[in-house]
């Protein structure tokens, strides 16, 4: 069997996952609704990680991230090493993640999409006048919301088109 | 680990200098047409909008833009004797003419997603001879500068962000100082105001033209509110920004540094003034 199936559909789940995150609301909305925006990519990244962990790796992640970075307009670097390490920490625990539940994932995506935002928002504060605030805890709570729904899609399409 | 000090070390370069600029537009190059696909649905449903609107609609709007057209050009006929006169003044005092700004018109397709920043994505870029530092107006008044150009794309940072400052000049009496953002919307704050400086409720601040990224004489905005504690160095003064920063679909790139760099028009009116009374 060919062992590198499906790579596009990671790819394609990836543009996916940037395109949500830069998806803009109505401008009337209100301010704070962009703060609920769910960590897409950190979601997406762990999830191929978790599943396919000797197709996703560190330097995957790592380009990955240098793309975000473009993206957000964040210093050169920052989500590049967030995805690294993200891919590092999922990369060494992965038989166990893949044994927890659901609920139990949900709180390790709570405390990894915290850490990337925490190393964001301190990269944003070195560069220019950001400001460090308690803030970073509500995308982690929204991320940790979407997980079970990010799970299933990602899982129905792994074996719809059986990524390997 | 060799993929962390990697990263660690782009991120002490990017921060420090601008060396990663190549790098960062080709990357922006690539990711920019997911900016245009996030952008799409609301596009189409202006386009909607506009080819389904109805016949009342458009003749309202047309009476609307009429009378609009006719107050502009009222105050056009004045601005073509003023603007004359400036120049006939200007030469009595022998300093040059300043060349008018050309503009570029590019359109808003897409905003960075950062509850932080205020950066939008605009559809010209370097194939357009948009360049760094470049001045961003829209109908109202400044509206930011390019901070980052890719081949067919670029950003712009607002002058809302909290790393924004503009050299800016009360219109009423040439009071300089700097409008800096504050990451807050409706609000620019100006920077060491003296409690001695004569500036009100309601004075409107325009670019000083003063350290040559902006040319002189755009709003900037409104001064809203003036807060002197005789305990402090400084006067609180806060403005409300004159662009319309939320609403703007359209913005104007000034080309204006690259024609003729303000820092020398500065010096010249001062020279021949001091010659004048012979």
């Amino acid at each position: 069997m060919n062992p590198t199936r499906g790579g596009w559909v990671i790819l394609l789940t990836i543009v996916l996952a940037m395109l949500l995150a830069v998806v803009h609301l109505p401008a009337d909305a209100p301010v704070w609704l962009g703060w609920l925006r769910p960590s897409w990519l950190v979601l997406v990244v762990f999830y191929w990680v978790m599943a396919l962990p000797q197709r996703f790796g560190m330097i995957s992640a790592w380009i990955t991230g240098l793309l975000v970075d473009a993206l957000y307009a964040d210093p050169l670097g920052v989500n590049g090493f967030c995805l690294a390490a993200l891919t590092y920490v999922t990369w060494s625990f992965y038989e166990r993640f893949r044994m927890y539940s659901v609920a139990q994932q949900g709180v390790v995506v709570f405390l990894l999409v915290l850490g990337t935002e925490i190393v964001r928002m301190c990269a944003q504060w070195l560069s220019r006048d950001g400001t460090l605030s308690f803030w970073v805890f509500v995308p982690a709570v929204a991320s940790t919301v979407a997980w079970p729904l990010v799970a299933t899609v990602l899982r129905r399409v792994r074996l719809q088109f059986s990524v390997e | 680990m060799a993929l962390a000090i990697v990263s660690s070390l782009l991120l002490t370069i990017d921060v420090n200098s601008r060396l990663l600029q190549p790098m960062r537009s080709v990357l922006a190059t690539i990711v920019s047409p997911i900016y245009i696909i996030a952008e799409s649905p609301y596009q189409v449903s202006r386009e909607a909008r506009a080819t389904l609107s109805t016949r009342e609609s458009l003749t309202a709007e047309n009476a609307k833009l009429e009378q609009r057209n006719l107050e502009l050009s009222t105050v056009a006929q004045q601005f073509v004797a003023l603007r004359e006169e400036n120049t006939r003044l200007r030469q009595l005092l022998g300093s040059r003419r300043r060349l008018g700004a050309e503009v570029l018109v590019a359109e808003l397709i897409g905003v960075v997603p950062s509850p932080n920043t205020y950066q939008v994505e605009i559809d010209k870029g370097a194939e357009d001879g948009v360049f760094i530092g470049q001045a961003v107006i829209d109908a109202e008044g400044l509206f930011g500068q390019v901070v980052e150009v890719a081949r067919f794309s670029s950003r712009v940072m607002l002058v809302i962000d909290a790393a924004h400052a503009v050299p800016v000049q009360v219109n009423r009496n040439d009071f300089r100082s700097i409008a800096a953002g504050t990451g807050r919307t409706d609000r620019l704050e100006l920077e060491y105001v003296p409690v001695t400086a004569d500036i009100r409720v309601g004075d409107l601040l325009v670019t000083s033209g003063l350290g040559g990224h902006f040319p002189r004489g755009y709003p900037v905005g409104e001064v809203t509110a003036v807060v002197v504690d005789p305990t402090m160095t400084y006067a609180q003064v806060t403005a409300k920004p004159s662009a319309a920063l939320d609403r703007s679909r359209h913005v104007l790139l000034v080309y204006y540094a690259k024609t003729e760099p303000p820092k020398q028009d500065e010096p010249a009116p001062a020279e021949p003034a001091a010659e004048d009374p012979k």
